[in-house]
């Protein structure tokens, strides 16, 4: 043990790398075990203990600072869901009066009876054969589009998929990614151009679907179309997939816009070469210039 | 935490793929992953990678009173830990039917064959034996956990170096490693585990499953032996009904395999054994030096070389004749800046030198052709790439070197050729720029 070297931690300081991360300047990034400060006069908050007098930090992550209390928010973590979310989610469980829905977060999520759009109108009190027949609606394993209504003391996330965009989700293609990755937006339901659907989940589920068409919103949103899609189509929705995983590899920031350029900057590819990574790093790198051009 | 659940989908995919004789990962039905076997500058420290599984063994030894119905047997205890970091699903200090079933499958194999000799161990009969301990820890979850396991335990055992002792009379010495040369236990035979996974009510076997092909399958069956075909423990878990010519077929398959990781143990502990005597670096620090934080690095994969000659004919017959085209679409106008890109300078200063040193090149050279006029096919190069649209115009030809045997005077051919293509250059850019 003795030719095995220990590095201590040290208290980084924020270096200005270029002028493009200037817009970091504000915040301080540490890792587990950096000092974040020797004053006493700190609260500790998430992501932080005392060693030694010395508040270090336990997560990877950017400190962030409320008058006395220090606290360091991870770059990659589980979803910690807030109200007004959209999440793509898997039905785990079939309980009582509510489905236990899987979200990439600490706790599953709950989906209450109460909470769905049961076909034939909105406004209809739950009967007890409406209990009996949930597995109808839905099973475990399926896949499911909602927003968060609330968030229970313990950090679990209340779902409700009372609007007709939301609801169980058909034929398509699911990628799981990084919560951090997914932009905040107004809408996190595109129609892309190059002919598919997208649903960027905040929990970093992204939904990929072929673009509905002429079809007629069905009510409840629970009609799942098992018409056979079109290989056209699923060309588009793989490629899509595989700009996806390469944008996620890179840590770039997932919104419409990125995924689009990404997608255009891929055409000359072929769908399978994307998951090389030098061909990985080349898409990326232009679809960031794309998007710096874009932004003036 | 718990862990992810399966979705149906994945499932479905899995067992159709199983049912084609596909893998995930690309492998044969009876192909292992690749194992990497480390160990650290401690005596008895070993890390086993099988794929992503990752384990670390750590064996330490002590001393103590025996058993008293075996005063004159040491005592070897088995420790498998499942740290968090393997996988969410593992909680600390939380004891799961896996961890039990690790543990009984780990000392059946071990213990129960008496791979190591417990009565070498003993000190002074009755009162003082050593007992080993073997510390397995779990660092990631991918599957196959009892393989590597055993695998990490063998190899930290026979890796292993226990103080010397001395005794004289009454009195017991322990030598320190400084003092005397601490010894390797005395190890007869090395049991490994081998695990079969069958799926569709034991319709399809794969050997070494994966995490994703470890939550598919209907059961496993996990055969422990060792290089000279004895079996020394079998167990068959989850409940699936096995045909007595299914379990012999295993058997033949895992004494191959058992032969094959014996050799690569035996090879990583020779390794060792020499890095250590001839003072060369040894221990995990330098057993990672290929390991970067890269992200996107990807393993080295086996290519399909067989039919490259023709399809490499093929692709040269049905390629089009290149066009010509200038080596550099840059025409510099004399008084451009001209650093650098090896034309002449446009200071106007040493003119004469140039002059005199371009006099001196040519008659070497022709010197040079006159002694070598046979390699003048392998020159041929030279001129090719004097005319290709490759836009550097120093042409270092390094590799011609390598072919010649004359170094020396090729390696002044090389430098003299590829002066002389510049000043080709030259004299085409004054044609051009005038």
């Amino acid at each position: 043990m003795a030719k095995d070297q220990m590095t201590l931690p040290t208290f980084r300081k924020q270096v200005s790398l270029s002028p493009s991360l200037s817009a970091l300047d504000g915040k301080d990034l540490v890792v587990p075990g950096d000092v974040i400060t020797s004053d006493t006069g700190f609260m500790r908050g998430h992501g932080t203990y005392m060693d030694e007098e010395k508040l270090t930090a336990s997560v990877a992550g950017e400190v962030e600072r409320v008058n006395k209390l220090v606290c360091v928010r991870p770059l990659r973590t589980r979803f910690n869901g807030e109200v007004g979310d959209v999440v793509v989610g898997r039905i785990t469980e079939v309980q009582q009066k509510r489905w236990k829905v899987e979200t990439n977060s600490r706790l599953d999520s709950v989906l209450l009876l109460s909470s769905v759009n049961l076909p034939g109108g909105e406004l209809r009190r739950r009967s007890a054969e409406d209990e009996l027949t949930m597995r109808d609606y839905l099973q475990e394993g399926d896949l499911i589009s909602a927003e968060v209504q609330s968030v229970f003391s313990d950090g679990a996330l209340s779902l409700h998929t009372r609007s007709l965009k939301y609801g169980k989700l058909g034929q398509g293609v699911l990628v799981q990614l990084s919560p951090s990755l997914i932009k905040r937006q107004k809408t996190h339901f595109h129609n892309l151009p190059c002919g598919a659907s997208i649903i960027l989940g905040n929990n970093g589920f992204v939904w990929l679907y072929p673009a509905p068409g002429q079809q007629d919103e069905e009510a409840g949103g629970y009609y799942t179309s098992l018409e056979p899609v079109s290989l056209s189509d699923r060309e588009v929705i793989s490629r899509l997939r595989n700009c996806l995983l390469a944008l996620g590899a890179h840590k770039v920031l997932l919104y419409d816009t990125s995924v689009l350029y990404c997608y255009e900057s891929s055409l000359p590819h072929q769908i399978k070469d994307i998951l090389k990574p030098e061909v990985m790093e080349e898409i990326v790198m232009v679809t960031r210039q794309k998007l710096v051009e874009q932004e003036g | 935490m718990r862990d992810t659940p399966l979705s149906n989908c994945e499932r479905d995919f899995l067992l159709k793929a199983i049912q084609e004789k596909k893998r995930l990962d690309g492998r044969q039905t009876y192909d292992y992953r690749s194992i990497k076997i480390s160990f650290g500058t401690d005596y008895g420290c070993c890390f086993v990678d099988l794929g992503k599984t990752r384990i670390m063994a750590q064996v330490s030894c002590e001393l103590i009173t025996p058993k008293e119905n075996r005063p004159n047997e040491g005592l070897i205890f088995f420790n498998i830990e499942l740290s968090p970091m393997a996988s969410p699903a593992f909680e600390m200090g939380r004891q799961s039917e896996l961890l039990v079933k690790l543990n009984r499958q780990l000392e059946r194999c071990l213990r129960n064959s008496k791979c190591i000799d417990t009565e070498s161990l003993c000190v002074v009969s009755g009162e003082k034996v050593w007992q080993i301990r073997v510390d397995v820890h779990l660092l990631n979850h991918d599957g196959n956990l009892m393989d590597a396991a055993s695998i990490a335990a063998i190899a930290a055992l026979c890796h292993f170096r226990r103080p010397d002792v001395g005794i004289q009379g009454e009195e017991v010495t322990v030598y320190s490693t400084e003092e005397r040369d601490p010894i390797p236990l005395s190890i007869y035979h090395m049991p490994i585990c081998v695990s079969f996974s069958f799926f569709q009510q034991g319709t399809y076997l794969l050997v070494d499953p994966c995490e994703r092909e470890e939550r598919v399958m209907d059961g496993l069956l996990m055969i422990a032996m060792n290089k000279h075909r004895e079996i020394c423990s079998i167990q068959s878990s989850g409940g699936i009904m096995l045909l007595k010519d299914q379990v012999l077929r295993c058997s033949k398959i895992a004494s191959v395999k058992v032969s094959e990781i014996t050799e690569l143990i035996n090879k990583a502990l020779e390794n060792d054994k020499k890095a250590r005597k001839t003072g060369g670096k040894f221990g995990f620090a330098e057993s990672l030096p290929q390991e970067r934080i890269t992200a996107l690095k990807t393993d080295v994969s086996p290519v399909e070389m067989s039919d490259v000659k023709e399809k490499a004919n093929e692709i040269v017959q049905r390629a089009e004749v290149p066009p010509q085209t200038v080596p550099s679409p840059v025409l510099t106008a004399p008084g451009t800046g001209q650093v650098g890109e090896g034309l002449e300078n446009s200071w106007g200063l040493k003119e004469e030198e140039e002059e005199e040193e371009e006099e001196e090149d040519e008659t070497v050279e022709l010197k040079m052709e006159l002694e070598e006029g046979h390699e003048e096919k392998g020159r041929g190069d030279v001129v090719v790439i004097s005319d290709s649209d490759s836009e550097e115009e120093d042409v270092v030809i390094l590799n011609q070197v390598t072919t010649k045997e004359k170094a020396s005077i090729s390696n002044q051919q090389g430098a003299v050729a590829s002066k002389q293509q510049q000043q080709q250059q030259k004299k085409k850019k004054k044609k051009r720029g005038q």
